[in-house]
């Protein structure tokens, strides 16, 4: 395996003091870690330098890997720990989480006091890990009673391997479940260590975007394409909504943009309903025929109407 | 099918690695969360909505090494961004509507 040069990988000196180390470290947890930089790649960054900051910042862990460092660790191009390598440093009896590398855990294996050193003072029998997974939900799912199948991985710890196993789980969608709402399975998430309980898995809802309709809280939006002369004379239409088709009368004399508000057949919420909130659109067809032309050019001439009028007020 | 459920007790919470009630004092006491019920923390229940935040404030607390004050504010802002992504994405998709042609 590769050796990792932990001082390289924080940018410091190998005789760097522990107040260099741990300003390096900060500076880069700071630009890497997952919670605040979304780029790929960026946790793998955090960890290694994570992980480079839990050595050096150890004194007993240091002068073990300072140890391996002098004697030309670096220049091989494989890496193995000499045989019967023990090693000073007391044990924590903590796990090896499955977030070290390889060559962390070689070394250091049982004894690297948990992934964030937690355990450098923590030695009850923890509970397990929460696991967060998405789940994509359809507005349909939202108003039907729908349950939909979850597939996750789990990591668990069999004979001290850690390893991750598939899970597949049927849920139930709440009913006026919110975009980005968290849920919480209790039970469902990584098994604790020893007879402590397993740890619980969120699911945070993603509302699939909907051809038709835009989301707002508990409200729908949707864009209902009118003719012409549907909007100067009014007209019936029927909509298609998620719970079915209704009838609409557009009012005379609608324009673009105007909005009509159906209450109550928006999103469920726990208690009662969101509304429908219906935008017109007015379009015209692609081509004319030589006929509607005709009737376009009488209607033009018939009609005293300036769509820009205000244009000319500003500019008087 | 197991049940949904909403809430977290900070019992709950503190059972797992590296969460204390110091530190889940500390988040509520700089506004990072909201008890939904309980006077004394032992008693404490959140949304489980919230947990997620509260779990973030503790990594950042044990990652980068800073203080509760800043935590606080780092996590008002995320939340704000998200926020503002959502609004965003929906009020893009609003006008995608309108500004692209009816007929293709």
């Amino acid at each position: 395996m590769e050796f990792k040069d932990y001082y390289a990988l924080l940018g410091v000196e190998p005789d760097a003091d522990t107040k260099t180390i741990k300003t390096a470290y900060r500076k880069l947890a700071r630009k890497y870690h997952p919670d605040v930089n979304p780029e790929k790649g960026a946790e793998d960054k955090f960890k290694e330098v994570a992980e480079a900051y839990n050595v050096l910042k150890n004194t007993e862990r240091r002068a073990e890997y300072d140890e391996m460092y002098r004697h030309g660790g670096r220049s091989h191009q494989g890496f193995e720990p000499p045989p019967g390598w023990q090693g000073g440093a007391s044990s924590a009896g903590h796990q090896s989480s499955a977030d070290f590398s390889d060559f962390f855990n070689s070394i250091f294996g049982q004894r690297g006091g948990g992934f964030r050193g937690y355990s450098d003072f923590d030695q009850r029998a923890e509970r397990g890990q929460d696991i967060e997974v998405e789940l994509p939900v359809f507005l349909e799912d939202i108003i039907s009673d729908a349950s939909k199948t979850i597939e996750y991985t789990m990591p668990v710890h069999e004979n001290g391997q850690a390893k991750r196993v598939n899970k597949k789980l049927n849920v139930k969608i709440p009913k006026g479940v919110c975009d980005g709402e968290r849920v919480r399975l209790k039970g469902q998430g990584a098994p604790g260590q020893a007879s402590a309980p397993s740890g619980d898995l969120y699911l945070h809802i993603r509302i699939v975007p909907h051809p038709m309709f835009d989301i707002e809280g508990h409200d729908l939006m949707m864009t209902l394409p009118i003719a012409p002369w549907e909007a100067a004379l009014g007209a019936k239409v029927t909509l298609p909504t998620l719970s079915g088709k209704i009838n609409l009368s557009v009012p005379p004399n609608s324009q673009s943009g105007q909005k009509l508000r159906l209450k109550g057949k928006g999103l469920p919420t726990k208690t009662e309903n969101g509304d429908l909130y219906v935008i017109f659109k007015i379009v015209i067809p692609a081509t004319t025929t030589d006929a509607s032309k005709a009737l376009w050019q009488s209607l033009s001439e018939a009609t005293a109407f300036d769509p820009r009028a205000q244009w000319e007020k500003q500019n008087a | 099918m197991p049940d949904l459920i909403f809430k977290v007790s900070l019992q709950e919470l503190c059972a797992q690695e590296g969460i204390t009630e110091t530190m889940i004092i500390e988040v509520v006491e700089h506004g990072i969360a909201e008890p939904l019920a309980g006077d004394h923390c032992q008693d404490w229940v959140f949304e489980s909505d919230s947990v997620h935040w509260m779990k973030k404030a503790i990594r950042l607390y044990h990652d980068l090494e800073i203080d509760w004050v800043s935590i606080s504010m780092v996590i008002d802002l995320l939340q704000q961004k998200d926020t503002l992504l959502k609004e965003n994405a929906r009020l893009r998709s609003q006008l995608e509507r309108f500004v692209n042609s009816h007929y293709e």
